[in-house]
């Protein structure tokens, strides 16, 4: 087991070094002066000739990415040209709520996405199956951030159930976190929750088929426990497999729902340096995403192989 | 679009063999469904110019804030201008982008993939590449290079299709990497075609149908991604009408005027629905063994 984990993390490495570099070459695509662009055109020779000092603009490309790497092993991502804080601090500060939207996105995802596709799979070609099909392929057919509006707009405006937007800290107010997370989080999991629901409905008719659930069938136990117990086991290995590419997915998803529910995550901060050119922040921002995927898939695949002893044996 | 290639058979060879590829696809009703959803707003988006009722750039203060009724079908924006014609004109902008990242990525893609997964040397560092392109979230990854490249829908495409790159690559290494350990790719090495041929002649055309699919999938979603662009205005640069944009227009009004966010998140979502039918549709006409693995 030490011996696979060593192994995957060895292969992990390469791609967070390109990674680091794509995150940092992202100032190298823009087109003319990234200094003039992010100035503005109002902004004197002098404060033009201060920013590209400070962005490091005015050493060579291989000198600037010395210092990125330099900096970024002391955990230094550089300074936020517009926030005149540290972009490790902006984000560290943002971290929680982007997380909390992203794991109960994956939670409700999840939970709703296995339920509907073993609906399916028990019922298959019956009314029930298609409904929940169709239920699902809606899912990932309608724009999220849109949907966001609508329920706002429901939910918020019309009925006045929910709050319109913000976030309320878990901390001083679970409940008011949890009506500040509930349309956001349902919004993000829909998506993935039509995802979910068709793996699980053809991981479930596979094992469905297997000898020991006719054994188990046979033997006289209720129907409901063969395939919540017996089958649902099984039939949710290559769910969870995929619960790692979720988590990107839903990592990118935030980004627009927290702009459409005004909640001051990460998601928010790289939008509002995009939109004004802040190019700190989304070096910074892209590196901490990619590297919280690379992360969580190195964990999936270790706790895969801890639960399937085939995979660390198997030929690697 | 469609790998045609068990369909376009002679009649009496026809007879003999199972159906083939081209007409499984048409008895699909997921197909059938998805061309129609498809094919409809396609056309009502390639007639717009024809189809729209006002100028969908021009602004009129005195039809500010109508809600809909007879004159405008789906109401005006903030500027007085008509949303249904402004739907239809973004269909445009939506379609072509869509389709663009579909073309450059099943190219670029195909040709990285195909590469990777037949001369093995460079497999490793090209997918590693790939790999670290598809860890950053592609939305996420797309809006970046859009604000960084500048606002034009050109680099749009371009954006998407660094993005959304990495999946047709891993498909079509998938494929090309089955495909290359038959007997007949063999058989043309023995009788000494140049590696270039027996990829480009044998192995190629045997690996594309997984790719097809994928890329029905991948313009789906470079239509949902273009949207989100243009929502947090980094798409095609205004006065462009695009869907993504009448949603952010209506954003800040959605209190006063919810109609105006409305019709283009639906037709969205009816464009997105008929591709990834047509997608599933493909899907199980090309490979018949995962028709009956999933269905």
């Amino acid at each position: 087991m030490l011996r696979y984990a060593a192994g995957r993390l060895l292969a992990a490495l390469p791609v967070l070094l390109i990674v680091s570099l794509l995150s940092f070459g992202i100032v190298w695509i823009v087109p003319g002066d990234v200094a003039a662009e992010m100035a503005g055109p109002t902004a004197t020779a002098e404060e033009l000739a201060r920013l590209r000092e400070r962005l490091g603009l005015t050493r060579p490309w291989h000198e600037q990415l010395v210092g990125w790497y330099g900096a970024l092993l002391q955990g230094d991502l550089g300074e936020s040209i517009l926030l005149r804080q540290g972009v490790a601090a902006a984000i560290v500060e943002r971290l929680p709520v982007t997380l909390s939207l992203t794991f109960t996105a994956l939670a409700i995802a999840f939970v709703a996405g296995t339920a509907l596709g073993t609906l399916a799979a028990v019922r298959a070609g019956k009314a029930a199956d298609r409904a929940a099909m169709g239920t699902a392929l809606i899912g990932f057919s309608i724009p999220d951030f849109w949907l966001g509006l609508v329920f706002v707009y429901v939910f918020a405006v019309v009925l006045g159930w929910l709050p319109t937007g913000g976030y309320v800290p878990f901390a001083t107010d679970p409940l008011g976190w949890a009506r500040s997370m509930l349309l956001p989080a349902a919004t993000l999991a829909l998506a993935q929750m039509g995802l979910f629901a068709r793996m699980t409905r053809a991981a479930m008719l596979e094992v469905l088929q297997q000898d020991y659930i006719r054994t188990a069938r046979a033997k006289g136990m209720p129907g409901w426990i063969v395939v919540g117990k017996h089958a649902l086991r099984n039939a949710l290995i290559p769910v969870v497999t995929v619960a790692g590419i979720a988590c990107g997915v839903l990592l990118g998803g935030a980004v627009v729902i927290e702009s459409v529910f005004s909640l001051p995550g990460v998601g928010r901060l790289i939008v509002g340096a995009i939109q004004r050119r802040d190019y700190p922040v989304i070096q910074g921002g892209l590196l901490l995403t990619a590297t919280i995927f690379v992360l969580v898939n190195l964990v999936v695949d270790l706790l895969y192989a801890t639960l399937d002893p085939r995979i660390r044996h198997g030929r690697r | 679009m469609a790998g045609a290639d068990g369909g376009a058979v002679a009649p009496a060879a026809r007879r003999r063999r199972p159906p083939g590829a081209l007409s499984r696809l048409v008895a699909h009703p997921s197909f059938r469904w998805g061309l129609l959803l498809f094919g409809a707003v396609a056309l009502c988006g390639l007639l717009a110019a024809w189809l729209a009722p006002f100028d969908p750039l021009r602004n009129n203060f005195r039809t500010r804030f109508r809600p809909p009724d007879e004159v405008f079908w789906f109401g005006t924006d903030r500027f007085g201008r008509d949303i249904l014609s402004r739907t239809l004109h973004g269909i445009q902008v939506s379609l072509r982008i869509g389709l663009g990242v579909a073309v450059l990525t099943a190219l670029a893609g195909g040709a990285i993939g195909a590469v990777a997964g037949f001369f093995r040397r460079v497999d490793g560092p090209v997918m590693r590449l790939m790999d670290a392109l598809m860890a950053f979230p592609a939305v996420l990854l797309a809006i970046a290079l859009a604000a960084a490249l500048g606002p034009s829908e050109l680099n749009v495409i371009v954006a998407l299709s660094i993005a959304y790159v990495p999946r047709a690559a891993r498909v079509m290494r998938a494929g090309v990497l089955v495909v290359r350990e038959f007997p007949f790719v063999e058989g043309a090495r023995a009788i000494g075609a140049s590696p270039a041929r027996v990829l480009l002649r044998h192995v190629l055309p045997n690996a594309m149908a997984p790719l097809v699919v994928q890329q029905t999938y991948v313009f789906a979603l470079a239509v949902l991604a273009e949207a989100v662009l243009s929502f947090l205005g980094v798409g095609p640069p205004p006065p462009t009408p695009t869907l993504g944009g009448i949603i952010a227009d209506g954003r800040d009004f959605i209190q006063e005027a919810p109609w105006i966010s409305l019709t283009p998140g639906v037709v969205i979502a009816l464009v997105v629905l008929g591709l990834n039918l047509m997608g599933d549709g493909l899907r199980d006409a090309l490979d018949p063994r995962l028709r009956t693995a999933i269905r």
